[in-house]
């Protein structure tokens, strides 16, 4: 039983932006930067042509995941409801989309699935027996604002379509069902407990005024967001308020301690991050200031989760406005966070 | 998130090959995520060049060696990507096109790629295309184009 390493494409998305980085050198830096073997892809960033895998794409990543000595675990999945413009896709043809992406992830040798959090559960429980001929499992992604636990005091702050009791009811469809080919992906964002400096910074160069940015840094968190909102609306005004509102309203939604609840469940993690900081009292060594992942290695070991954390650095939206060479460095903040990882004991 | 998805060096006047006139002018664009999506989803850009905007009816989009298409022709590309990687091409309609020297240009994409189902804005977006295509106010960590400044040789 251990905690693997790995990284999802997601983290270097400047690099395959700017057409550094393709995907067989996507895999060769997990290797050669990170010394670990767990690889996650976002589906369309490097399939061309999607859903048509091209056999040319397929053997190209096997063999190069077969140079390198790699995994493929986890492909991430969407469900653009629109693509047929003329109506809204039913859940009959989502369920064709996720078997037919079952089948590309098969092709690639990719152990699971990650579907949306807003993929309805009768989808994927339809979905079942093409996850089991294949042998891949579906997981469904746990993001920030859904909870882990829904008690009296959750507050529904979705933004996106789906049911409060989400994990409740993909759980309730394992156990019903008997599957072994249907979990989670919890994303750590879960447990976003503070902004970053990025954030901050980003905000100031955006225009916010320096002491709406201190505000925002000084309460955030010492009440409901959306009180929050309402007095920096009355003392810094609308504009600035609507600049900052994802800042305002970005939190984690549960405690690292529920893990308990999900770790039997869980596929793989996203290990969601913005950035990492040198830690000052141990050189060399980095910490994430928006999430305690020690905790939340803590209660993974203690529910016997064996699996991957794949990295998913999410920092560079705060970092684009500003000349190339200030950007952030998807592979140094990547290669911190694998040293965290292994501080805190994965292998 | 903020891209560059405006290509630099792409903006150049288009000169009809029969008439010798030029019809417009016409530059490259990304898509500002981080992953490709089908050619139907992309609804309309929002173009703004040196601060006059011009409508859906005057630009065409050039994609996949395909003859340049109107947004409305979009909709019937159900099965066919817009890979990652690939740029498009915006074609502007316009007389004359544009002087040589800088110039200012604002493309914004109106795409229908999304995080699974929105009752109510699907809907709407199936009926009436949507919301009206303008450039969204920039919040933090929000997506929306950025200008820049691309130059006609």
């Amino acid at each position: 039983m251990a905690i693997h390493r790995g990284v999802s494409s997601y983290s270097y998305q400047n690099l395959i932006f700017d057409n550094k980085m393709n995907h067989r050198d996507f895999i060769r830096t997990v290797r050669e930067d990170l010394d670990t073997d767990g690889i996650e892809l976002i589906d369309e960033t490097f399939i061309d042509d999607y859903p048509f895998l091209s056999e040319e794409f397929e053997y190209d990543w096997k063999d190069t995941i077969a140079r390198y000595n790699m995994k493929s675990v986890t492909m991430d999945i969407y469900l653009d409801v629109l693509q047929f413009r003329d109506h809204v896709m039913n859940h009959e043809e989502a369920t064709e989309r996720l078997k037919r992406d079952i089948i590309i992830a098969s092709r690639l040798g990719f152990e699971n699935v990650r579907c949306l959090a807003a993929t309805p559960v009768d989808v994927i429980e339809a979905a079942l027996p093409t996850a089991e001929k294949y042998n891949v499992r579906i997981g469904q992604e746990i993001h920030a604002p859904l909870p882990l636990v829904v008690n009296p005091d959750t507050v529904n702050r979705l933004h996106f379509t789906a049911p409060i009791d989400e994990v409740d009811r993909v759980i309730e469809m394992i156990e019903r069902t008997g599957t072994k080919h249907a979990g989670l992906v919890p994303d750590m964002g879960l447990f976003q407990h503070s902004l970053t400096p990025i954030m901050f910074e980003f905000a100031l160069r955006s225009g916010c005024p320096a002491e709406s940015v201190a505000f925002l840094k000084e309460k955030k968190g010492t009440m409901p967001d959306a009180d929050l909102k309402v007095i920096m609306s009355e003392k810094f005004g609308e504009e600035t308020v609507a600049k900052m509102a994802r800042l305002i309203t970005t939190q984690g939604s549960a405690k690292p301690e529920e893990l308990l609840k999900v770790c039997p469940y869980i596929v793989s993690i996203h290990g969601k991050f913005y950035e990492m900081v040198e830690d000052p009292t141990a050189p060399g060594g980095y910490y994430d200031p928006s999430t305690n992942y020690a905790e939340i290695f803590k209660y993974l070991k203690e529910g016997g989760f064996d699996g991957y954390i794949d990295s998913e650095l999410e920092g560079q939206g705060y970092c684009n406005d500003l000349p190339d060479d200030q950007m952030q460095d998807e592979r140094e903040q990547v290669r911190r966070q694998h040293e965290m990882f292994k501080a805190l004991g994965a292998v | 998130m903020p891209k560059k998805t405006t290509v630099p060096g792409s903006l150049k006047n288009v000169t009809c090959p029969e008439t010798g006139k030029i019809i417009g002018f016409q530059f490259d664009v990304r898509l500002p995520r981080y992953r490709g999506n089908m050619v139907s989803l992309i609804n309309g850009y929002y173009v703004n060049v040196d601060g006059v905007e011009y409508p859906q009816d005057k630009i065409r989009f050039i994609l996949n060696g395909k003859a340049p298409r109107t947004f409305e022709e979009l909709k019937s590309a159900v099965w066919e990507h817009w890979n990652y990687r690939d740029a498009a091409t915006l074609l502007v309609l316009k007389d004359g096109g544009l002087e040589k020297g800088d110039h200012v240009v604002n493309a914004t994409v109106s795409n229908f790629e999304q995080y699974g189902y929105m009752p109510g804005r699907d809907e709407k977006r199936v009926a009436d295309g949507g919301e009206p295509i303008v450039a969204n106010p920039v919040g933090v960590g929000q997506s929306a184009a950025q200008s820049f400044v691309l130059t006609i040789e």
